[in-house]
């Protein structure tokens, strides 16, 4: 039987992140990961993360995967991928599932980083091929290239939702509906928005009535409900699709750390069956930590930073690191941490309606229920403003932990200040030259750069574009509103792709000045 | 809560009974439904009654539904119903790998 300072299970961004921090404190360590590849779901993230340079802001999510891989690599941690842990017995021993055989590990600490489970929703032929989960899609799609299907109906608008349906449509897919049983959308309004603008109806307070299809997948009915959840008779609709893709909330796979006999809790807010754990992840059994999704729902860049502290108190209970230096440390992610849970989607804000912003203005009701900001009410937000020459206009409207386009301006043109949630404030936009690095900042692509005397009676607006294939300068189209609705003509004056925009290109518009501030998507006719 | 005795009221039949839950063990919600009147309290109960989350994919799927049917036949939040046992091994392993122990 082999021994190590540390085994951990799971080579997610928790687990790689614990195991990193153990390694870099003299600790042996192994990282047991049931999959081919590692990495977890980090390699299915394409899109830009959120939060500061410190939660690794703007970067995608599979180049934080990489840099990770490669930290793991340079600190001595072993990965052993294909082997799936089978068990956790007294004194902290595993059994691992190798090839055809099983093995026996010891560690002095183990930390279970297994992730999460998703969640599936019973509806009448919800067993046909072709009822798949976001993260199938995802899967399929970013990890195998493969299209999930042609024509998808999404049901939940968390940010899984979201993100997976902006991705289908980066895949060539159609999405006909995003549906959600609530009232009102669970995930960021910036990645509602960017889904909106392309024409994807949102449909809430619905829900998946049945699905067609006799062996697989040709159509779905959705239903409006009650308060109660309960269809409406009479509301139904009717979709030619032939995927339907799940993301109703994650289950933790906390099945290790049960069977180990640490005290568990079934706590809804966590997401399920969970560990009772300290504030660094340790359970009830000494040197046993649990880290990222299976010790409660939450996402990559927290999941990361509780990797880290689980790491860094393993280290300090076996006496490889001082008493002074895992405090820094750990303080130094508590700090991290908090800033990640602030703002309207803070953990302590589930569920709750949230009618105004921390700066006092009324928070869109239209982006809640229908995926945009109405024309009317994007005025309000301190982002979007009215000026001579090229400036830009931030449509971000919900307190989240963000701030990269601050650092994106070298011409100190956007604020938000220390406090990591305030709306971007366009405070000075008198020297913006249009460069266009804030456009390609935001990880919300929320970012538009508009100049209202382009030339007599047109206006000018750049904004993000990353779908194939890309317009090129002279394509004519329609100039779509925040609502997906054609408002205008539109013509391609402008296509950038820099590398210092990390594959965000930036696509420029002309449309008739009257339509500069409602116009926020091109498309091609 | 597991009160045997507790009056549950009386099995009525729904209009989705035959939607299965447990695809691996091909157990409809009818039929854990009809489990909870005949005295089937807790997730273990069930799963020994039913074999819903016994197969293939452990109840990886299936196990919050199940607890969802059982609590609102309970008339109780899902939290509350007694959960599974969890051992190893964890993923299904076949017998032939099982029995074969190596050295690392």
């Amino acid at each position: 039987m082999k021994r190590y300072n540390l085994i951990v299970v799971g080579a997610g961004p928790a687990g790689l992140c614990a195991g990193i921090e153990a390694a870099k404190r003299g600790m042996s360590v192994i990282v047991f990961d049931e999959n081919e590849k590692p990495g977890g779901q980090l390699f299915k993230q394409i899109h830009k993360f959120f939060g500061s340079k410190e939660h690794k802001a703007k970067i995608r999510g599979f180049k934080i995967g990489e840099q990770l891989l490669k930290e793991a690599a340079a600190t001595g941690v072993e990965v052993r991928l294909n082997a799936t842990v089978t068990g956790l017995y007294p004194d902290k021993e595993i059994m691992v599932k190798h090839g055809d055989g099983m093995y026996h590990y010891k560690g002095d600490s183990i930390i279970i980083a297994t992730g999460a489970a998703e969640n599936m929703v019973p509806f009448e032929n919800w067993t046909l091929p072709g009822v798949i989960g976001a993260g199938a899609a995802q899967t399929l799609m970013n990890l195998h290239g493969i299209k999930p299907g042609n024509r998808i109906l999404m049901l939940g608008s968390g940010n899984v939702g979201l993100v997976v349906s902006f991705q289908l449509l980066q895949a060539g897919c159609e999405v006909a509906a995003l549906v959600d049983a609530a009232p009102r959308i669970g995930g960021y309004g910036v990645h509602a928005a960017k889904v909106a603008r392309t024409g994807v109806p949102f449909y809430l307070s619905h829900t998946i009535i049945k699905a067609e299809g006799t062996d697989h997948v040709t159509g779905v009915i959705i239903g409006e409900v009650d308060d109660h959840f309960k269809p409406i008779p009479g509301t139904e609709k009717q979709f030619d699709v032939d995927t339907i893709c799940i993301a109703v909330g994650l289950s933790p796979m906390s099945q290790l750390l049960k069977m180990s006999g640490c005290t568990m809790e079934d706590n809804p807010r966590r997401g399920g069956e969970v560990p009772v754990v300290d504030e660094y992840g340790e359970t009830s059994i000494p040197q046993l930590f649990a880290a990222g999704d299976v010790s409660g729902i939450e996402e990559a860049s927290s999941a990361m930073i509780k990797g880290k502290m689980a790491g860094i108190r393993a280290a300090y209970e076996l006496g490889f690191c001082k008493e002074t230096e895992t405090e820094n440390s750990l303080e130094k992610c508590t700090a991290d941490l908090d800033s990640l849970r602030q703002g309207m989607f803070a953990p302590g804000n589930k569920g709750k309606l949230i009618e105004k912003t921390e700066e006092g203005i009324p928070v869109s009701m239209n982006l809640l229920t229908k995926g945009f900001v109405a024309d009317g009410e994007i005025i309000h937000f301190p982002g979007v403003t009215s000026q001579k020459g090229i400036h830009p206009v931030i449509e971000c409207t919900q307190n989240i932990p963000c701030n990269p386009c601050q650092d994106a301006c070298v011409k100190h043109c956007i604020k938000i200040g220390s406090h990591i949630t305030s709306l971007p404030v366009v405070e000075n936009p008198a020297p913006c030259t249009g460069c266009g690095l804030c456009v390609a900042s935001c990880s919300g692509q929320a970012i538009f750069l508009v100049n209202e005397n382009y030339e007599p009676g047109f206006a000018s607006i750049t904004m993000p574009y990353e779908f194939l294939p890309l317009p090129e300068k002279g394509d004519k189209g329609k100039g779509l509103g925040r609502d997906g609705k054609t408002v205008c003509d539109a013509e391609i004056i402008d296509v950038k792709s820099l590398p210092a925009f990390d594959h965000t290109n930036l696509v420029t518009m002309k449309v008739p000045a009257e339509f500069v501030m409602k116009a926020r998507f091109f498309k091609a006719v | 809560m597991n009160d045997r005795l507790r009056d549950i009221g009386p099995f009525v039949p729904g209009r989705d009974d035959d939607l299965l839950i447990c695809r691996c063990e091909e157990v409809t919600k009818g039929e854990i439904r009809q489990a909870v009147h005949e005295g089937m309290f807790t997730m273990p109960e069930i799963r020994r009654y039913l074999r819903c989350g016994m197969g293939l994919c452990q109840g990886q799927t299936c196990a919050r539904l199940v607890k969802g049917i059982i609590a609102s036949e309970l008339h109780i939040a899902p939290s509350e119903v007694e959960p599974a046992s969890s051992r190893g091994p964890v993923r299904p392993t076949e017998m032939s790998t099982l029995g074969n122990e190596e050295e690392a």
